[in-house]
């Protein structure tokens, strides 16, 4: 041993093998608790099981293996500061966090991403982008580009693609108006117009050098549906 | 040792030999890396329902491997530090080379569950959760990879019977790495 080891406390005795087994069973029980109470409908058993033994488990390592019990006091302090910090840090920010709302704010961003998210059974998306109140609707089953259109994109688009949806109102530039020849005879969308309006719909406004308000939808949509949204889009299109 | 040692690994204001209090001050920052991340992650997780989707796709199986692994690591680790105490050496190194294999396996399950994920199109910018798996679950993996190195340091010494006390010192760091994935587990995971 060398002479660094003069203030260690060597008269514990642990037995790590049967900690190592206490720790074996509490993680059996911390993987089939959560299934069967997912099974049985018991959500307090999964967290009771999944975190409350997660606490126990950490406390029989701290305890035993870093030997944090027998430990010169200073060191808990030490450790039990870090932990008060965390959980200020914690307590401090998880209204603005945890809440989309107050008495005087809303978090539109975040309740547009839960929406959207519940919407999306496909699962991933980007958490970006703008009006999306009925996005739940769309899924790959059923699919139906009118109803698709009716749902999202008239919110600023308007039924008849007017321009004139009741969430693009206020938005500035004002969402296209697909009625309208000038809109379709803007230069950025004159070569291969199929083209540009799939990519803007896929990939959001900039992508063409439009509008960013114009968020990007791909992820709602497989290649195919994207074509009929294409589709549904340009029967809007007066004749020149 | 024949030459002097450096005064600040032989001086002990606190009754605690230095380099143990140098890992303690290294486990107490990590606590706030690791529980802010872990904090934000678990009220951005209650504030948005629609996570328990993309968080029903992390495989469970995989991770429950994973934390075996950990678990039987550290059981290792703690008893490479048992032989360290006793003076042996070469059984302090062979304990710590168990422990190195359980870090190396730990990352090669974790390597396999993420290409398979990475295939399946969930990466770091599929959506916030996401995100926050890959940082939190990289954050530690690094962590690992970080201890197992050094681990392989202090083995070799350990094998030549010099600087024996430092088997503790890692051991205090890799149970401190173990604690975080008793955490990241159920986080991850279990809570679907």
């Amino acid at each position: 041993m060398s002479e660094n080891n003069d203030g260690h406390d060597d008269g514990h005795h642990v037995n790590y093998r049967g900690i190592y087994i206490a720790l074996l069973i509490l993680f059996l029980i911390s993987v089939a608790g959560p299934e069967i109470g997912e099974r049985m409908g018991l959500p307090w058993l999964t967290l009771v099981t999944a975190f409350g033994i997660a606490i126990v488990k950490a406390r029989l390592v701290i305890n035993n293996f870093m030997h944090l019990a027998w430990e010169k006091r200073i060191m808990k302090w030490v450790l039990a500061t870090s932990v008060i910090l965390m959980f200020l840090m914690v307590a401090g920010v998880s209204p603005d966090v945890m809440n989309h709302e107050g008495n005087n704010w809303e978090n539109l961003a975040a309740k547009e991403a839960v929406q959207r998210g519940l919407a999306e059974a496909a699962g991933y998306s980007n958490e970006e982008g703008e009006a999306a109140e009925e996005a739940e609707v769309v899924v790959a089953a059923g699919f139906s580009a009118a109803t698709s259109y009716g749902q999202i994109c008239a919110t600023c688009h308007g039924a008849e693609g007017a321009g004139d949806g009741i969430a693009g109102a206020g938005l500035d530039p004002a969402p296209a108006n697909f009625t309208d020849l000038a809109f379709w005879n803007d230069p950025i969308r004159t070569d291969n117009v199929r083209e540009r309006v799939l990519t803007v719909i896929r990939d959001g406004g900039p992508a063409i050098g439009a509008s960013a308000l114009m968020a990007p939808w791909g992820a709602l949509y497989t290649d195919d549906q994207l074509e009929e949204m294409v589709d549904f889009v340009l029967s809007f299109r007066p004749n020149p | 040792m024949a030459h002097a040692r450096p005064i600040a690994t032989t001086r002990s204001a606190t009754g605690i030999p230095t380099p143990r209090l140098a890992i303690w001050w290294i486990v107490a920052s990590e606590v706030v890396i690791f529980g802010g991340l872990l904090g934000v992650y678990l009220m951005h997780r209650i504030g948005h329902p629609e996570w328990a989707e993309a968080a029903s796709h992390t495989q469970t199986w995989l991770g429950a491997i994973n934390t075996f692994v950990l678990l039987t690591s550290s059981f290792t680790a703690v008893l490479a530090h048992q032989a360290a105490e006793k003076g042996k050496g070469k059984e302090a190194a062979k304990l710590l080379g168990f422990t190195i294999l359980g870090a190396m396996m730990f990352l090669m399950i974790k390597s396999y569950e993420w290409y398979g994920e990475i295939a399946a199109g969930y990466t770091i910018t599929a959506n916030t959760f996401w995100s926050f798996y890959y940082t939190a679950a990289g954050l530690h993996a690094l962590h690992v990879i970080a201890g197992a190195i050094i681990m392989g340091f202090i083995a070799v010494d350990a094998y030549r019977g010099r600087e024996l006390h430092r088997v503790e010192i890692i051991g205090i760091y890799w149970h401190f790495v173990d604690v975080v994935w008793i955490f990241l587990f159920p986080l991850l995971y279990i809570a679907k």
